[in-house]
């Protein structure tokens, strides 16, 4: 009896674990892809997410400049990216740290959100 | 029969598994407004202080608004579901002013200052691109959204002629769309009240 409740046991944190980790999962990640003398970086929505071109993008930088991320192609609509903006920072980094502030819009939700991440 | 502690531990397993799954589910809904979703009989609104306005020659208090029905729009004019909505506060606002509604923006930026969102001449702007004669307030340090507790662009919170907030919800709507309906219904449900 005790074996079975240990295992319900591990099976509901399991559980409550993985919904936990689903619930916090980030909608955004940055891809550092360095070039010739320059990292080209590329902000990469979660499936599922929109991220407002109205609005782009920003990098805060720990020197306290700022990169904006932009693409050329948006939306019918004009409102959102139609593919991964990207953005340009100097010298070439493997990963690259900063202040990353986005507005992104979940399908369906019809609202938009602030989602700022710690790189 | 169980022994007590078997049955004890059962309880204990039972009510760590009904907590953990309704905490998720709470935070799930948190994280997941659909449209048109509400919450109901809030409370009494808190006041807000906003010092920088448009569309109006003075502040407008919630304390001058009493005995008048108040829309709050929370939103910011690069939030594309935002701008979206506004053609329906405009109706909102032409059918109803008249009749006792106050509609007021407060106008919160996503972005720090580079982002243009703060600048008063871009939303004055944006107030004249869509049509918007209602008083709208500059909420630049976010302090209106702070005390109402908002985490979503756009917002709205419905007061009613006593100052109380009635009605809350986020997300986009469409002019004769339900969650339309549904508001121009509340709308006139508070107007109708002493």
């Amino acid at each position: 009896m005790k074996t079975v409740l240990l295992g319900l046991a591990l099976v509901i944190v399991a559980v409550s674990r993985t919904a936990q980790a689903q619930t916090n999962a980030q909608p955004l990640a940055v891809r550092a892809e360095p070039t010739d003398s320059a990292t080209r970086l590329v902000l990469v929505a979660a499936p599922g997410w929109k991220i407002n071109a109205r609005v782009k993008p920003a990098l805060e930088l720990p020197s306290g400049a700022i990169v904006r991320f932009d693409a050329p192609q948006l939306t019918a609509d004009s409102a959102y990216f139609a593919e991964p903006p990207t953005a340009r920072i100097l010298g070439r980094v493997a990963t690259v740290r900063g202040m990353l502030k986005a507005s992104v819009c979940a399908v369906g939700e019809q609202v938009c959100r602030v989602v700022t991440l710690k790189l | 029969m169980p022994r007590p502690s078997l049955l004890f531990t059962l309880s204990l397993v039972l009510a760590v598994a009904v907590a953990a799954v309704s905490q998720h589910a709470g935070g799930a809904l948190a994280q997941t407004p659909l449209l048109g979703q509400t919450r109901i009989g809030v409370g009494p609104a808190p006041s807000w202080h906003n010092t920088s306005w448009l569309n109006t020659d003075q502040p407008v208090t919630l304390e001058s608004l009493r005995g008048r029905v108040v829309l709050l729009n929370f939103w910011v004019f690069t939030c594309y579901n935002c701008t979206n909505t506004v053609p329906s506060l405009v109706d909102l606002d032409s059918k109803y002013r008249e009749r006792g509604l106050t509609i007021i923006g407060i106008h919160t930026p996503e972005f720090p200052p580079y982002a243009g969102e703060h600048d008063k001449g871009n939303v004055a702007r944006a107030l004249e691109k869509y049509h918007i004669k209602y008083p709208n307030a500059q909420d630049n340090d976010s302090r209106t959204w702070d005390l109402y507790g908002i985490r979503f662009w756009p917002s709205f919170v419905l007061i009613d002629k006593k100052g109380r907030i009635r009605y809350e919800g986020a997300g986009e709507f469409h002019l004769g769309d339900a969650t339309y309906q549904l508001w121009d219904g509340r709308i006139q449900e508070l107007l109708s009240e002493q």
